[in-house]
């Protein structure tokens, strides 16, 4: 008997343990999740020519919560609200001035991955509702954002110029959008709405670097948003500003002259004229970190000495609080990162992070396998063909051992506006110069051909690429069609821009892992560095003339409409009312018709009158007009000349 | 012309002129022209010229229709007529809402009242009733009289509000008001008669000799307890009736409902309450509110009893770094940083503050700010002062339209308290439940009501029952009054200055959308004048919505 209750007595009492513990685990999810987050972070890199880049990251975080949308603390209001009622699952909006150089800033990081975006105005999004309902809600969004930019991306409304790409762009299932405006202008007025979602805007904390000529003096420039909300979750809303810009030192001036230093030393203070005092008081973390790149470090080794904040080729003028080792998705050291607590900093002490260089120093960044760069090719205002290269760079002999059937893959997303008609039968493959079979190259495609006033032209290609490959062309020819007078932008002369086409290489992944870093350090921006990332690269924007009409043509045409109908009835009531012919009979009753003008006679002649020769030879009664014509000039000319005088004097 | 004179034989134009009538009966011979000259006209030209420039001219005038068609400009017709007919209705005969007064004389004595002394009194009340002021919304109204003493009940005639006889004597009134007043409450049936608001004044006669009293409860009920003859009787409830049921207590001279002011609520029926908590230095100390719970608690009753006039959605969030625009200055002997009243209109600080207008409130959907303002450490504690030197008690004030703003002094906050150097801390529940009624006495004022009431006027003490969902429900049936008639009227000045408008530019464009619209709503606000649609009073009309887009 006793066996059995003890039994039932341990079963008991472990499902009463199990019932507290899940208590204990709700209660403690519950006081997690009741909290709204917010971190600060910055990453300071050299760039290889010279320059300096600097990549802001801020994180809001808002748990799932019934009063979302209308009760925060630290969470902006207004995303939240966007968030709701939108729908939202995710949403990355960026504005970017300038080009990312894939060559010399790296194609093959994070950064550039997930940070360097197209010029101009780029959104996405994802949205958690019937598929019927998206395309509605898509132009309420791009109008909510619209006005919370302070940008025109209300123009993103016209189906002509949104696209829902289903794998090329990420993969989905038919509820994302995708839209950009390659032309808009981004400067301050885009940057203060950005900076109104952080809680301490530029007033404390890491964003208080952001001094407005600094970074827009910069040489690239993206501000992003992106949003991820879910039911589990909650909202998380990553701020990103990435900039790269030219150190304002001394000897950055003699940066162009060959006998200068190669690399600059600079400091915090030197990039935006500021430096750090502080952090915001209501983050929960606000880090800055210092990375140096695989090239450095490979360098560094080299030169024998150890990667630390001050070693034989660079000193950091404030001694780190934490180094990490940066591993890439090979588990290969790529970077090593520094970092700093801005909580041991304040206007008292404040941070100025900087790197002296001890060494002239050259190394390299890692490229993507691919320099994938579009051109326009043809002339005239007909039509034309668009051209994507892709060069290689040499990494994939490093990485992929060059046995005859291996290839890379390269995935194509481009979406091109409707008055460029792309013929997608056209397209023609080249390899190292060699034109190739589409089927040979092409594994799949996906192309949504455009119309008319309605649809842009979506293309969505996944390439395979012989790993021995140099070069690889594609050409595609359009026909430029026609616009409505008001359609055409201002300065429609300059041409049209056509957005930016995406590259990716699933092959290859730009994720980072930080094997150092104890479980209790939460970074953001690391974490995002983690994430599974596939190499991507942006080509350029295309610009094609496009024929545009002779403006004023309304006027003209008004203008002549108006003379055709004043002669057609000046000439028909002239040929009705006057009398030629008793005219003519006064005329020679007072014997001056042999006086007519050319034009009469002209007339006369034409309606087969016959011009009496006699009449005009006789010469005698024509002495006399003459002459009155000969007063008559004197008599203008006198004129004239007391005219002239009496206004000069 | 050309071609014909291109063939030598048709006849030459210059004779044409002598021989036009010729032309027409015969043709002519070619020697008349070739040969000698022919004689000068002697006759008038002939009916064919004529016709041929008659016909320039016709073809010519046929063709101006074809113009003017196509630089016509469209013009939907409106029904200026029926508008103009409406708005001079409304100012002849402003638009009033039945409702009843009832009066009920709780006696004390034995004895059944005489039927006779009902009417009476009846006739005695509805004579006062002509000093109603102009302004009032209130038209006609029902009088009856109860008169209820030891023996039972008599009613005057037109009685219209059940008064359940008995269930209350005048003892009762000596008890609590709060419990009498439910009780009354609950005597009266607790509902109202047919789609009319009755008011029910009870004179309790009671000679405790505490002097007379009149207390005015939360329902739509006041009752006077004392030693009252009749006259005076009459006249406290015709004083208290026309005062504060009817006016809301609000003089002759003074702002408030019914006074020009309009409401705060956007013409799609929506208000947006907005709190904000505002860290005006976050170096100093950093609050946060529970506002989620305690607000929501708090404004909820409110927000319900509300709901006819408006639908109000409340929101929250904290900023940090919002310093006010406007200057302080020490004050040793009041102890702190005084703020003047000229300073106000320079308090909020709109390039600091951004809050934010809600995605929420779309459309016309009107948002009212409320602000709580911490002071930095150099400030604090920050006083408000009135014009006469004296400190405001609530530290509060409001702006009509925008909202309203509460200066709060964190704890232990003094001059040369020191920085708690970012501390975070938490706006105790209690500290932030006195803030939020000073807000729904801010919300009273910015819809016209007075935050609190004097008994001026009333040669006997007055005292008001608060409800607590901040208005009484005498209180809501002025505003809704008052919103309902204040729509109205916007809804006929909107439509007359759209109509004056479109009359005075002859070559407006006028789209058939606005005029259907223009038509729909003019045909509801006719309806609702004429008092077809009385029940359907608070529907807002389509015509305010638009404006000549």
């Amino acid at each position: 008997m006793m066996p059995p209750s003890t039994a039932r007595r341990l079963c008991f009492l472990s499902l009463l343990l199990l019932l507290l513990l899940l208590a204990a685990a709700a209660s403690a999810t519950a006081d997690a999740a009741a909290a709204e987050e917010f971190t600060e972070e910055l990453l300071l890199r050299p760039l290889p020519d010279r320059k300096a880049l600097a990549h802001f990251h801020f994180r809001s975080s808002a748990p799932p919560a019934s009063a979302a949308g209308r009760h925060h603390h630290l969470f902006p209001k207004a995303i939240s609200q966007l968030v709701q009622k939108f729908h939202i699952s995710e949403l990355e909006l960026s504005f970017t001035q300038g080009r990312w150089n894939y060559e010399q800033w790296g194609g093959y990081d994070p950064m550039s991955t997930n940070n360097a975006k197209p010029p101009g105005v780029e959104l996405w999004a994802i949205f958690d509702l019937p598929l019927a309902e998206i395309d509605a809600t898509w132009k309420n969004l791009t109008h909510t954002l619209s006005g919370l930019f302070c940008a025109s991306i209300n123009f993103l409304e016209s189906s002509t110029a949104f696209s829902a790409p289903r794998w090329g762009f990420k993969l989905n299932e038919g509820n994302l959008r995708y839209g950009a405006l390659p032309r808009e202008a981004v400067c301050t007025e885009n940057l203060t709405p950005w900076l109104k979602l952080l809680p301490c805007r530029d007033k404390a904390g890491i964003a208080s670097l952001l001094y407005r000529p600094s970074v827009y003096k910069g040489y690239y420039h993206s501000q992003k948003l992106k949003l991820k909300s879910s039911q589990s979750l909650g909202i998380i809303l990553d701020q990103t500003l990435t900039v790269v810009l030219q150190p304002n030192t001394v000897s950055g001036k003699q940066l162009h002259s060959t006998g200068g230093q190669l690399q600059p030393s600079w400091s915090m203070e030197h990039l935006f004229s500021k430096k750090l005092s502080g952090k915001c008081l209501v983050s929960k973390s606000s880090r800055v970190f210092v990375e140096i790149e695989k090239g450095i470090v490979d360098n560094v080794d080299k030169a024998g000495s150890d990667v630390s904040s001050n070693n034989d080729l660079f000193v950091l003028s404030t001694a780190p609080d934490r180094s990490l080792k940066e591993l890439d998705n090979l588990e290969v050291q790529s970077s090593s990162l520094y970092e700093y607590d801005v909580n041991n900093y304040n206007s008292d002490k404040p941070l100025n992070v900087g790197i002296t260089w001890k060494l002239p120093l050259i190394w390299s960044c890692t490229r993507a396998p691919y320099h994938a760069s579009r051109f326009l090719m043809g002339s005239g205002n007909e039509r034309g063909s668009i051209a994507m290269s892709f060069l290689s760079t040499g990494l994939d002999k490093q990485l992929v051992d060059s046995s005859n059937d291996c290839s890379i893959k390269a995935v194509v997303f481009q979406v091109v506006p409707w008055y460029v008609k792309v013929y997608y039968h056209s397209l023609e493959v080249f390899i190292d110069g060699n034109s190739k079979a589409i089927s040979e190259v092409v594994d799949k495609i996906h192309v949504t051909p455009s119309e008319d006033k309605l649809l842009p032209g979506t293309m969505e290609m996944l390439l395979k690429f012989p790993c021995s490959m140099q070069l690889a062309t594609l050409t595609l020819d359009f026909d430029k069609g026609f616009l409505h007078i008001d359609e055409y932008p201002p300065d429609a002369n300059q041409g049209f821009d056509i957005p930016s086409a995406l590259v990716s290489f699933p092959e290859f992944n730009s994720s980072r892992s930080y094997p150092e870093a104890d479980p209790l350090f939460v970074s953001p921006l690391l974490e995002n560095f983690k994430e599974d990332g596939v190499v991507k690269s942006y080509t350029e924007v295309l610009l094609v003339p496009l024929t545009t009409p002779d403006f004023s043509m309304p006027y003209n045409v008004i203008t002549f409409t108006c003379t055709v109908l004043a002669l057609y009835f000046g000439s028909l009531l002239n040929a009705l009312r006057r009398r030629i012919g008793e005219e003519e009979r006064g005329l020679k009753k007072a014997g001056i018709l042999n006086k007519r003008g050319l034009i009469p006679l002209l007339i006369a002649k034409l309606r087969g009158q016959k011009v009496d020769p006699s009449e005009s030879e006789s010469t005698s009664p024509a002495s006399l007009p003459r002459s009155k014509l000969l007063l008559k000039v004197v008599f203008v000319a006198v004129v004239a000349i007391v005219f002239h005088y009496l206004s000069n004097s | 012309m050309a071609e014909i004179a291109g063939d030598e034989t048709p006849p030459l134009p210059s004779s044409s002129g002598a021989e036009e009538s010729s032309l027409l009966s015969s043709p002519p011979s070619p020697t008349a022209i070739s040969g000698d000259e022919p004689p000068p006209r002697t006759r008038k030209p002939g009916t064919k010229r004529l016709v041929l420039t008659a016909s320039v001219l016709l073809s010519f005038l046929v063709g101006l229709p074809l113009l003017l068609k196509s630089t016509e400009i469209h013009r939907s017709p409106l029904p200026s007529d029926a508008i103009a007919d409406l708005s001079r209705r409304l100012q002849s005969h402003p638009p009033s809402f039945p409702c009843g007064l009832h009066a009920v004389f709780l006696r004390s004595g034995p004895g059944s009242p005489v039927a006779s002394l009902a009417d009476q009194l009846e006739r005695a009340i509805s004579t006062q009733h002509h000093l109603l002021p102009a302004s009032s919304t209130a038209g006609n109204i029902s009088v009856s009289v109860t008169i209820q003493s030891g023996g039972g009940c008599t009613s005057s005639t037109a009685a219209a509000s059940p008064w359940r006889c008995g269930l209350l004597t005048a003892a009762d009134s000596v008890r609590d008001d709060e419990v009498f007043d439910e009780l009354l409450h609950s005597a009266l049936g607790g509902r109202d008669g047919d789609g009319m608001k009755v008011y029910t004044i009870v004179i309790a006669e009671d000679d405790d000799g505490k002097g007379t009293r009149v207390v005015i409860g939360k329902h739509r009920h006041a009752w006077v307890v004392g030693k009252v003859d009749e006259a005076e009787a009459l006249s406290l409830i015709g004083n208290v009736f026309i005062k504060y049921f009817m006016n809301g207590g609000i003089e002759e001279g003074e702002t408030g409902i019914g006074k020009g002011e309009f409401m705060p609520v956007g013409s799609d029926g929506n208000v947006v309450l907005s709190f904000s908590l505002l860290n005006a230095d976050p170096n100093d100390w950093v609050y946060d509110w529970e506002f989620k719970n305690i607000g929501e608690r708090i404004l909820t009753p409110v927000v319900e009893a509300l709901r006819p006039v408006a639908d109000i959605n409340i929101e929250s969030q904290v900023l940090y770094h919002t310093p006010k625009s406007s200057y302080s200055y020490s004050d040793d002997k009041l102890g702190g940083n005084v703020l003047s009243m000229g300073d106000i209109p320079f308090f909020v600080n709109s390039n600091e503050w951004h809050l934010d207008t809600s995605i929420s409130a779309t459309g016309r959907s009107k948002v009212l700010q409320f602000v709580v303002y911490i002071p930095s450490a150099r400030e604090c504690p920050l006083y408000l002062q009135l014009p006469d030197g004296e400190l405001s008690k609530t530290n509060a004030f409001i702006s009509p339209m925008w909202g309203g703003v509460v200066i709060w002094n964190p704890p232990g906050c003094s001059v040369g308290s020191k920085k708690a150097h970012g501390t975070r801390r938490q706006m105790s529940s209690q500290e932030l439940m006195e803030t939020l009624e000073i807000f729904i006495g801010q919300l009273r004022q910015l819809f016209g009501l007075k935050p609190n009431y004097h008994a001026q006027g009333m040669d006997v003490a007055t005292k008001f029952l608060v409800s607590e969902k901040g208005f009484a429900q005498w209180e809501l049936d002025l505003l809704y009054r008052h919103h309902a008639c204040s729509n109205l009227l916007s809804c006929v000045a909107t439509l007359e200055s759209l109509s004056s408008l479109v009359q005075s530019l002859p070559r407006m464009i006028v789209m058939d959308e606005i005029g259907r619209q223009v038509c729909s709503s003019t045909t509801l606000a006719e309806w609702i004048v004429h008092g077809h649609l009385l029940q359907y009073f608070f529907i807002y009309f389509s015509a305010t919505v638009f404006d000549s887009e």
